[in-house]
């Protein structure tokens, strides 16, 4: 696969094949725009005219349940997603020192991604191995105990330097 | 429904299940606060403050979301619930500034209302810092979001009254606050400005900005809105004899919370400079200002003058759509009573004429059938030539909340992408002025499937077999050729419209101002027979574009009637009026509104008197109009602005405006709404029906009215159907016209099916092709509408200072198409030239229209479109039609 250095430009003919898939209700709007992400990484806010006009609902109605859900993204998102846990058990094994620790692996900060689109930091409450604390998710890998050369070697192997 | 009784605050009361306990003490007079109810809104139950509390188990409950049920004990003022109410508002106040002092809301703030009288004061919380004011360059709103409590009324009355969707929630918890589509400025958004959201915020975070007049209103007047035909109740704030706000009435039957742009900005008139504050009389060519009586008797000497030299046919007299019924009824009675003529017309020719005469034929009642309640309640809405969303907007509110919320279904016939097309299951888009072939197809269609009313049909109506006769050509094939609709979707109309319970047909000027114009009423007046839609339910609803074009029709300032369209050719109904009046009336049909400038050209109208109209602006061939007037030995105006037409006058008579006189306006519906007076005139400005009574006086035929009041008692005398209106009722907004209509035979509405003459009668009427399309030579289709920021021919909105800042000029909308093949672009100065006449103007490429035709606003003073537009006249409304023509565009250099 080629990496792409920017941004990928918004294939509004993808995300209208999958709102043909629910037009004419009102109550699909959730899994319609789950779809979108799931398919195209995020919500493109230039879909929302879109999924509200097939739907039959006001754009900002849309751009409401959109934004208070905080699993659903209106900007791009990396290719990976890094969350490095806060929960208490994390915290007083040292998950602060982690979160420094990545945010100068990747140069941003939380809620960002890298400009390359390679990776996006997030930090989460908790995810339930508290007796692995500190705990960092990568995708859908869970990585325990982390330390300084752990945290190193994982972005060494994912290609990150 | 069953009852439920309640103890509330100890005393026994019964309401029907379903009923809040907050509408419940309401109704037993029991004072319970809060800040997100709003009687016209769904309940939410968001600011807590109205919680009361039930003594049997001690739940405190948001009265304004829970229901009665039987048993229950409620205290609305216990130890409880005191203490938790403050303990909210306080809460409340927390995350709220305390910078009252210079808060423009004053004692209006409710949040200031309830602090004070649940004892609150300044609170020892931490404050929670909130958003900034939002910069934002429109001159009509401003949002202060730091003072928003987030109580939801403004999306609420934007999504659930208004129903445009501009705002919504973003965003939760702490970071929670009502937002445009991607936090925009509300001018980037689909915002429409209708102040809706500004009237009903309770505190200072919605603000009306740029007042002509500031400061805090000290006292509240309820009139009628003068623009457009919906006639909105307004509420107007004084102070210092100045008009300082226009706010909806929440009780209104025709608005209830809603305005738009112009009804809660455009009042702003009233104060223009250009106001003319005295009578002028010219002389040498100059205006000179004059007192009352001499300008008065100028003209009883100059009307006479004529009268005697050329006779009482050599005058012409044009009412105002715009004036109040009493103005209207008092100058047609000294056009025929003292002038002696019966060339009296008014402003509605221009734009209804051809309703009145296609409806009036058909149905026999020249007017709307329904009330707008009817109208929300229909299944089906088919809206045709017309663009309620700009020309009518509380029409609008209403279809898009019967779509909305009642799941009507919307049948949109119009070219133009109108804001109602998101809002339609259908949307049909034929070829300009094939109406007539559309209509008659949809009635073969539900002949032909046998989706037509029988019952209706046959107790109801006459001629039927005649009529379906004449559809033999409208096949659904012959119409797909004719309108370019495909065979499908004709059928699927007829369907929809034929199959539902209740359906309403709304038409506006896209239909009467086409040549063919009466033809198409017919056969919009067909189709609603055949489907039995034709006043027992659903109904047709003629959209009439100003506030009082209903009245002044229904008042006879029309050539061919006496008030309550009694033919002035029968001798019985002349003599009711000279038995009534004294002296005899002239007895031949007099000139319509173009005739009379026709014949003024030609020499043989020598003197005319116009009451608030425009003529210069609003008819077509301006030119000639104005050729026509200067040809005049003596012409009269009384206005308010020294209008285009004003400057030929010999005369002008300084009218009063809306705001500075009583009255009733007739709404489109066919609702006699009272005007208060709310100001002083301006100026020595008079009312009209002032003017009118002082200058019968000086010509000797002093009429006898002392006021307003004597005049609607006339009216109520000689026009049968005005006749319940009894003057004091038209005060209270809620009249109930379901108890006028039992009671009394000669029922000015239809409601119940009864036509006046017995039956409706089906018209056969044919198609012909349209003449104000596009031929050879002028490729392109242009059409002229309202804009949704100005208004008629701009006389009163061009001298609104917020409403021409924000809408300046007016531009030639051209279809994407269009443009790329003519290589025109946004913002490109072109020439657009018809065989009347040509216009330059700028463009905007708009996506709202198909390929070949151009949109161009009227109202705007300084680009008058009408030049472009011939006077061919429907024959039989003889009203012109302008609502298209044949044009080609040019492009000329300049900020290309």
């Amino acid at each position: 696969m080629v990496k792409q250095k920017k941004a990928p430009k918004v294939n509004l003919k993808q995300i209208e094949k999958i709102i043909a898939g629910y037009r004419g209700q009102r109550w699909p709007l959730i899994p319609m725009v789950e779809e979108i992400q799931e398919k195209v990484g995020y919500i493109p806010p230039e879909s929302i005219p879109v999924i509200a006009n097939a739907l039959g609902l006001f754009t900002s109605q849309v751009q409401a349940v959109i934004t208070f859900y905080e699993q659903l993204y209106t900007e791009p998102r990396g290719r990976n997603i890094v969350r490095v846990c806060r929960g208490t058990a994390c915290h007083v094994r040292g998950g602060k020192t982690i979160l420094k620790l990545v945010r100068q692996h990747l140069g941003i900060e939380e809620g960002e991604t890298t400009e390359d689109m390679e990776y996006t930091l997030e930090t989460v409450a908790c995810i339930g191995v508290c007796a692995l604390a500190p705990n960092i998710m990568f995708n859908q890998e869970t990585h325990g105990d982390m330390n300084p050369k752990k945290v190193a070697r994982l972005f060494e192997k994912s290609g990150k330097e | 429904m069953e009852a439920v009784t309640i103890t509330l605050n100890g005393v026994e009361v019964s309401g029907y299940a379903g009923t809040t306990i907050l509408d419940l003490a309401r109704e037993s007079g029991v004072y319970i606060p809060t800040l997100c109810h709003d009687p016209n809104l769904a309940s939410t139950g968001a600011c807590r403050l109205c919680l009361v509390e039930d003594e049997r188990n001690g739940a405190l409950l948001a009265s304004c979301v829970a229901a009665i049920s039987p048993g229950m004990t409620i205290n609305t003022n216990s130890p409880r619930v005191v203490e938790h109410r403050k303990r909210i508002l306080e809460l409340i106040l927390a995350s709220h500034p305390d910078s009252c002092l210079v808060c423009d809301k004053g004692n209006r703030c409710q949040l200031r209302k309830l602090a004070a009288e649940m004892g609150v004061g300044l609170i020892q919380l931490q404050k929670i810092p909130q958003n900034d004011v939002i910069e934002e360059v429109n001159p009509f709103i401003e949002r202060d979001l730091s003072k928003c409590v987030m109580c939801g009324k403004c999306i609420r009355v934007d999504q659930e009254l208004v129903v445009e969707g501009a705002i919504d929630y973003i965003h939760r918890g702490t970071m929670v606050r009502a937002a445009t589509l991607n936090d925009m400025p509300l001018e980037k958004s689909e915002c429409t400005f209708c102040g809706a959201c500004v009237a009903i915020c309770p505190t200072g975070a919605i603000m009306e900005k740029e007042r002509v007049y500031t400061g805090t209103a000290t006292n509240t007047v309820t009139t009628i809105c003068p623009y457009c035909g919906c006639g909105c109740t307004i509420c107007l704030g004084t102070k210092d004899n100045q008009i300082v706000e226009a706010r909806p009435a929440v009780d209104s039957p025709v608005s209830r919370g809603a305005l738009c742009v112009r009804g809660s900005y455009g009042y702003d008139f009233i104060h223009s400079p250009e106001r003319l504050t005295q009578p002028l009389i010219k002389v040498d060519g100059e205006f000179q200002e004059a007192t009352w009586e001499e300008a008065l008797s100028r003209v009883a000497e100059g009307l006479g003058q004529i009268k005697k030299d050329h006779g009482a046919d050599a005058l012409a007299v044009f009412g105002s759509s715009k004036c109040t019924n009493e103005e209207n009824y008092v100058l047609q009675r000294f056009a025929r009573g003292v002038l002696g003529t019966n060339n009296i017309d008014n402003g509605s020719r221009l734009y209804s004429a051809a309703s009145r005469t296609g409806l009036g034929a058909s149905i026999g009642y020249a007017g709307t059938t329904g009330s707008l309640d009817a109208l929300e309640r229909s299944r089906v809405i088919m809206v045709i030539g017309a663009n309620p969303e700009i020309s009518a907007p509380a029409v609008a509110y209403a279809i898009k909340r019967a779509v909305r919320f009642k799941e009507a279904k919307l049948i949109v016939i119009d070219p133009r992408n109108t804001p109602l097309t998101q809002f339609a299951s259908l949307w049909l888009r034929p070829g300009i002025g094939t109406d007539v072939a559309l209509l008659n197809g949809l009635a073969r269609v539900i002949i032909d499937e046998k989706r037509l009313d029988v019952e209706f049909v046959t107790r109801m109506t006459d001629n039927f077999t005649g009529w379906t006769k004449s559809l033999q050509n409208y096949t659904a094939g012959y119409v797909e050729d004719v309108t370019g609709i495909a065979k499908k979707d004709v059928q699927a109309a007829a369907r929809l419209l034929a199959g539902a319970e209740e359906a309403s047909i709304v038409y506006g000027n896209g239909i009467t101002q086409h040549t063919s114009g009466t033809d198409a009423v017919v056969a919009i007046a067909n189709l609603a027979m055949l489907t039995g839609n034709a006043g027992r339910r659903g109904g047709i609803f003629a959209l009439q574009r100003e506030n009082n074009a209903h009245g002044a029709c229904d008042m006879g300032a029309l050539p061919g009637f006496l008030p309550g369209y009694q033919s002035v050719d029968e001798a019985e109904n002349r003599q009711r009026f000279e038995e009534h009046w004294g002296g005899s009336l002239p007895t031949a049909a007099g000139l319509s509104a173009l005739e009379m400038m026709k014949a003024a050209g030609l020499g043989k109208v020598k003197g005319m008197l116009i009451m608030g109209e425009n003529p210069v602006a609003s008819f077509p061939q301006p030119a000639l109009i104005r050729k026509a007037l200067s040809s005049l030995d003596f012409l009269v105006v009384t206005d308010m602005f020294p209008t285009e037409t004003v400057k030929l006058a010999s005369v002008v008579l300084s009218a009063a405006s809306f705001a500075e006189k009583e009255g009733t306006f007739t709404n489109f519906e066919g609702r006699v709404q009272r005007l208060h007076q709310a100001i002083e005139p301006v100026g020595e400005s008079l009312p009209d029906l002032e003017i009118l009574l002082r200058l019968a006086e000086v010509t000797g035929s002093k009429m006898p009215y002392d006021s307003h009041q004597d005049v609607m008692e006339e009216i109520e005398d000689m026009v049968p159907f005005y006749r319940h209106v009894a003057y004091a009722d038209t005060d209270s907004m809620g009249l109930d016209w379901g108890d006028v209509e039992g009671s009394s035979p000669g029922t000015r509405r239809l409601h119940k099916g009864l036509f006046p003459s017995g039956f409706g009668r089906f018209s056969p009427v044919e198609y012909t092709s349209p003449q104000d399309v596009a031929t050879d030579g002028y490729p392109l289709t242009l059409m002229a509408g309202s804009g949704r920021y100005h208004f008629g021919a701009g006389s009163r909105s061009s001298r609104s200072a917020r409403l021409s800042k924000f809408s300046p000029a007016a531009l030639l909308e051209i279809s994407g198409a269009d443009a790329a093949e003519l290589g025109i672009g946004d913002g490109d100065a072109i020439k657009i030239t018809s065989a009347q006449g040509e216009l330059s103007t700028t463009t905007k490429v708009s996506n709202s229209l198909p390929r070949g035709l151009l949109f161009m606003p009227i109202s705007y003073p300084d680009s008058p479109v009408y030049e472009l537009f011939g006077t061919v006249l429907d024959p039989q409304a003889k009203g012109p039609a302008l609502k298209t023509c044949a044009v080609r565009l040019e492009r000329t250099d300049g900020n290309g």
